[in-house]
């Protein structure tokens, strides 16, 4: 049995698969998506596996799965036997599950101003720029506290996958014209993100060498 | 009209660790603070000398600043040191990054704000302080200024243009003001005095953001404005 994601390289969502799989060493099969130009996601095949014609696309044996923050629930549950990346813990689990949904509904404004910048998705440009900016300034705030306070990551004490949700937004945000300037609490905490063992980077989030 | 060139916080020092970079706008000129591995920070021009990409993008390796973008690599002094696609060159003393004067004081980093060897005023004295954090709002900095001065924000003394103290739960609060753009300012907020945990002011902090960020600009036209500006 092997595990195969349908994949855009350029995607935000499929690369936060991508990077969880990485953190956690899971093998699996890459298949790559022609996006763009193609909209192969959206092709009748495409839409079997899912009808939103979106990716990415996960299957894993009879498992088939979309919705970048499902497929990396479902990851944690399957293959982090130690659960730090999706905490047991009640009141912990609760707190990621908050930046779950943050990521995928808040920072969906961030998503499509970089499509619309990239790849000339239709968006209304000022509104999705500040509907950005508004989320990040969510998330610089409570990591000002989180780390007044002593902490270095989203929820808890070790990274969890608040942090592989909310990390491709703001680190590609300069793709659409947000710098990270206004930012210290994000920028220092991605330099944390990017210590984690197995991170990786995607295009638009330059490797330091 | 507004600010005069001197000196202004544009960061909280503690907020840049050793080996890193950010980037900031000071009367909308961008700007590298970066803090070498000794520890020593610098600001600077944000544009490499070989194709102008902001410097602010790149890596410390050591006490060098590398551009993302082709790698040229800059020592403490801004003098380019190496450039990857010539690795035997000795590199001309003229590729330069051109610098801003710059100071750690109270907690903060302060730059001067015209690129010259030496500022012409001195620069803001030390002191005890704890570090808070920084705001940034959506509001061009004669109006956030304007608001503070005149108790829009609550009770505030007025230690210059960009400079305010404040009291909060027994607290002494610096408020140092940095004109980001045309359209948007930063305020930098450390503790000089007095028992509080700075994430409780934290949450001061951002309701003062929430209330200076209510008021609507100020237009140049404006009575009260025109006056204060009048000398
Ligand atoms: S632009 Fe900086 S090295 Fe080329």
């Amino acid at each position: 049995m092997s595990i195969v994601l349908h994949d855009y390289e350029l995607d935000s969502e499929s690369y936060k698969v991508r990077l969880l799989l990485s953190v956690l060493s899971i093998a699996y099969q890459k298949v790559a998506v022609n996006v763009h130009p193609g909209q192969e996601q959206r092709s009748p095949s495409y839409l079997k596996l899912n009808p939103l014609g979106t990716l990415p696309i996960l299957v894993d044996g009879e498992t088939v799965l979309y919705e970048a923050e499902a497929i990396i629930a479902y990851l944690a549950k399957a293959y982090d036997p130690a659960k730090s990346w999706l905490p047991d813990d009640p009141a912990a689990f609760g707190k990621v599950m908050i930046w779950l949904a943050f990521a995928s509904r808040d920072l969906a404004a961030a998503n499509l101003a970089r499509l619309h910048h990239m790849l000339e998705v239709p968006a209304d440009a000022v509104e999705v720029g500040r509907a950005s900016r508004a989320a990040f300034r969510v998330m610089d705030d409570h990591m000002t506290k989180r780390e007044l306070g002593g902490a270095s990551w989203f929820v808890g004490d070790h990274p969890t996958l608040a942090e592989i949700a909310l990390f491709p937004a703001i680190a590609l945000s300069r793709d659409f014209g947000i710098d990270h300037d206004e930012y210290p609490a994000l920028r220092r905490w991605m330099r944390r993100v990017r210590t984690i063992p197995g991170f990786i980077t995607m295009p638009g989030i330059p490797d330091y060498h | 009209m507004s600010f005069s060139a001197g000196w202004y916080a544009v960061a909280i020092a503690g907020g840049l660790e050793p080996g890193t970079s950010a980037g900031t706008r000071l009367f909308d000129k961008e700007l590298v603070i970066w803090r070498d591995k000794d520890g020593a920070s610098h600001a600077w021009e944000d544009r490499c000398p070989h194709r102008g990409m902001r410097l602010s993008f790149g890596f410390v390796r050591g006490n060098h600043i590398a551009c993302l973008y082709h790698g040229w690599q800059f020592d403490e002094a801004g003098q380019c040191r190496y450039i990857p696609a010539h690795p035997k060159l000795d590199v001309p003393d003229t590729i330069k990054v051109a610098r801003y004067p710059s100071v750690e004081a109270k907690g903060l980093i302060w730059v001067y704000s015209e690129m010259v060897a030496e500022a012409p005023v001195p620069a803001p004295e030390d002191g005890a302080a704890t570090p808070v954090r920084s705001l940034y709002l959506e509001r061009d900095p004669a109006t956030v200024g304007f608001i503070i001065e005149n108790g829009g924000a609550g009770p505030f003394e007025i230690l210059s243009d960009s400079l305010f103290a404040t009291n909060v739960e027994g607290a002494e609060l610096l408020v140092a003001l940095q004109p980001f753009t045309d359209d948007r300012t930063a305020l930098h907020i450390v503790i000089t005095s007095g028992d509080i945990a700075p994430a409780k002011i934290a949450v001061w902090a951002e309701e003062l953001r929430a209330v200076l960020e209510t008021v609507r600009p100020i237009s140049s036209g404006d009575a009260l404005l025109a006056e204060r500006f009048a000398s």
